[in-house]
């Protein structure tokens, strides 16, 4: 199995802060990744990390086997898409397709045409003028056509409605299917990517909770209602809402246990990592 | 990259293109009246009144001049302000630094063209401002022959290209720091004024030691001074300037041939109540006094050492910036 992101120890301070603390990671190539946590929880910090933007205070990560943004060679491997889709307002959809071809020589111009004409874009806009979920999949549509290796997405749908952000994640799927790259994206919400990944992340609190193949994940997760009582050797109550069922880690079938969903499984791990606050 | 260079600096080259369009119009119009009127009232005028057409020629033009002069200095600060400050603010306040420094291009990369490419332009933009002006003054300066003067030196020959790669490298740079693009612009803005002021008041002078001389007074060098003083003790001639130096002090106190301070008392003698035939009169005395000055012949290396001095500076903020861009921004 190649690995895409590996992390050892990784951690980012600002000042006191300490944004993500002791990451060790290694994401598969291949998937499509969902990061998940709730807000502040350190999202961000690290999908910036690993596209370069930013260095860690600790730590080692390298992706695609080099350290990131290290030269434009390694640049051209990764694709991102920062939080709430930043384009230059003031330059047309036709521009920035254009800023793409200048600066990314492996540029895919039918590719993106292609798509650009697909999702009903006027080139001649303004990318200030551009709708939410426009704007986001010109971002989008800006960091795929590069023909990286791994495409990073940060909360690419945290600001569209329902129906724009289920229409981006399908779109997304079909997308990355013929891409064939390593997609990472994140989410507040455990809905959206529940959809679509098969992989999961859960980060809160600045560390990785668990981490995993959704496959993997739903074999070693069970849910139990009413009362955990023996439970086999090497497993272990991940939380138990109140009154309600429980999310039990054991590599053992557990009898009379039900089978989990990924929604419970990173549920269970956010919410144990808010009650250890 | 220059692609996008240009296709983000469109509207503020136009702008400044505007606007040095009008500025170059107005100082060929100027270069023209000022050559009509030296040919006309300083050389050409008639022996009896060339005296007052002379000073004439010199009055209507002072303040188009130093008009004209404090907007080439102020040029560089404004470019610097307008052109270099949103550089790297802007893209950071609109978070676009996140989508131009993900292409296939190092943010180091990105930074050098755009400081080459738009530095080059404010350093042309300038220079021919400063061209023009030290053209279209050139007859002006020649007759007054203040080019020393803070407002004329900063705004011909070479240094205004120093005072624009300085300034818009300064404008990048804190920009680049502050991330911030409007309090960026102030803070350009107001260093530059600061050093426009004191490096004329209080820098420049001292960059070469000045050169001391006894002067002789005469008719001739009254003629170059503004004012002569006299009270019971000593006598001071005021402002005297030899031609084309610069004079680092404004009064200078008159000696006898002995060396003692010549008085009122001594001059009564000359006292007539006629001016002409009074300041003849002292010419005769072989009074003389100290004068401390930059011979005009500096002129040049003064020019060429300022613009070495901000070129230098320019030079280390740029080596600051491609250091801070890779290490401390996001």
């Amino acid at each position: 199995m190649t690995t895409v992101i590996q992390t050892q120890e990784l951690s980012k301070r600002y000042g006191r802060r300490t944004a993500l603390a002791d990451c060790t990671l290694a994401v598969p190539a291949g998937r499509i990744v969902g990061l998940v946590g709730p807000n502040g929880a350190g999202k961000s910090t690290l999908l910036a990390l690993t596209c370069g933007l930013i260095s860690p205070s600790e730590g080692r990560i390298t992706v695609l086997g080099s350290p990131p943004a290290a030269d434009a060679a390694q640049l051209a491997r990764v694709g991102f898409v920062a939080q709430d889709a930043p384009v230059y307002a003031g330059l047309s959809v036709a521009d920035h397709l254009r800023l793409g071809a200048r600066l990314n020589p492996g540029w895919d111009d039918g590719l993106a045409r292609r798509r650009v004409e697909r999702l009903g874009l006027d080139p001649a806009q303004k990318a200030g003028r551009l709708s939410g979920g426009q704007r986001a999949q010109l971002a989008l549509t800006l960091a795929a056509a590069k023909r990286g290796e791994l495409l990073i997405l940060d909360e690419p749908v945290a600001s569209l409605d329902p129906i724009a952000r289920r229409a981006f994640l399908y779109d997304l799927l079909d997308f990355v299917g013929e891409l064939g790259v390593t997609v990472v994206l994140s989410s507040h919400l455990l809905g959206d990517l529940t959809q679509v990944c098969d992989h999961l992340i859960v980060l809160a609190r600045g560390r990785v909770q668990v981490a995993g193949d959704v496959a993997d994940l739903l074999a070693v997760h069970h849910r139990i209602d009413g009362g955990t009582g023996a439970l086999p050797p090497g497993s272990r109550v991940v939380h138990t809402d109140r009154g309600g069922p429980a999310v039990v880690y054991s590599p053992e079938p557990i009898a009379g246990a039900e089978r989990t969903d990924l929604e419970d499984v990173g549920m269970a791990y956010m919410m144990a990592a808010e009650a250890a606050r | 990259m220059i692609w996008l260079t240009w296709r983000q600096f469109r509207t503020q080259a136009l702008v400044a293109g505007a606007a040095l369009a009008v500025l170059a119009a107005y100082l060929l119009v100027l270069g023209g009246q000022i050559r009509h009127g030296y040919a006309t009232d300083v050389i050409g005028c008639a022996p009896e009144d060339c005296t007052i057409s002379r000073r004439l020629f010199a009055g209507r033009f002072e303040a188009p001049v130093a008009i004209v002069s404090m907007l080439v200095i102020a040029a560089p600060g404004l470019i610097g302000a307008f052109w270099g400050a949103p550089l790297v603010a802007r893209e950071l306040e609109t978070k676009t630094d996140r989508l131009v420094w993900n292409q296939s291009i190092t943010r180091r990369r990105w930074l050098a063209v755009k400081l080459v490419t738009l530095g080059l332009a404010a350093v042309a933009v300038t220079g021919l401002l400063s061209l023009l002006l030290t053209w279209s003054a050139s007859r002006y300066d020649q007759y007054v022959g203040g080019r020393f003067a803070a407002a004329n030196f900063g705004a011909r020959g070479v240094v205004p290209l120093g005072y624009a790669a300085f300034a818009f490298v300064l404008g990048v740079v804190v920009g680049l720091v502050l991330r911030r693009t409007v309090a960026s612009m102030a803070i350009v803005i107001g260093l530059y004024a600061v050093l426009q002021i004191v490096v004329p008041l209080a820098i420049r002078a001292h960059i070469m030691p000045p050169v001391t001389t006894t002067v002789a007074l005469n008719a001739d060098t009254l003629a170059h001074a503004n004012g002569f003083g006299l009270n019971s003790t000593s006598a001071r001639i005021m402002g005297y300037t030899l031609p084309g130096s610069w004079s680092t002090d404004s009064v200078n106190q008159v000696f006898n041939a002995d060396g003692t301070p010549f008085t009122a008392e001594q001059n009564r003698s000359c006292m007539t109540g006629e001016p002409a035939k009074d300041f003849d009169c002292l010419g005769t005395r072989n009074l003389h006094f100290q004068y401390t000055y930059q011979p005009g012949s500096r002129y040049w290396p003064f020019q060429w050492l300022e613009l070495s001095a901000y070129s230098v500076l320019a030079a280390a903020l740029s080596v600051f910036g491609f250091w801070w861009i890779r290490r401390r921004v996001s």
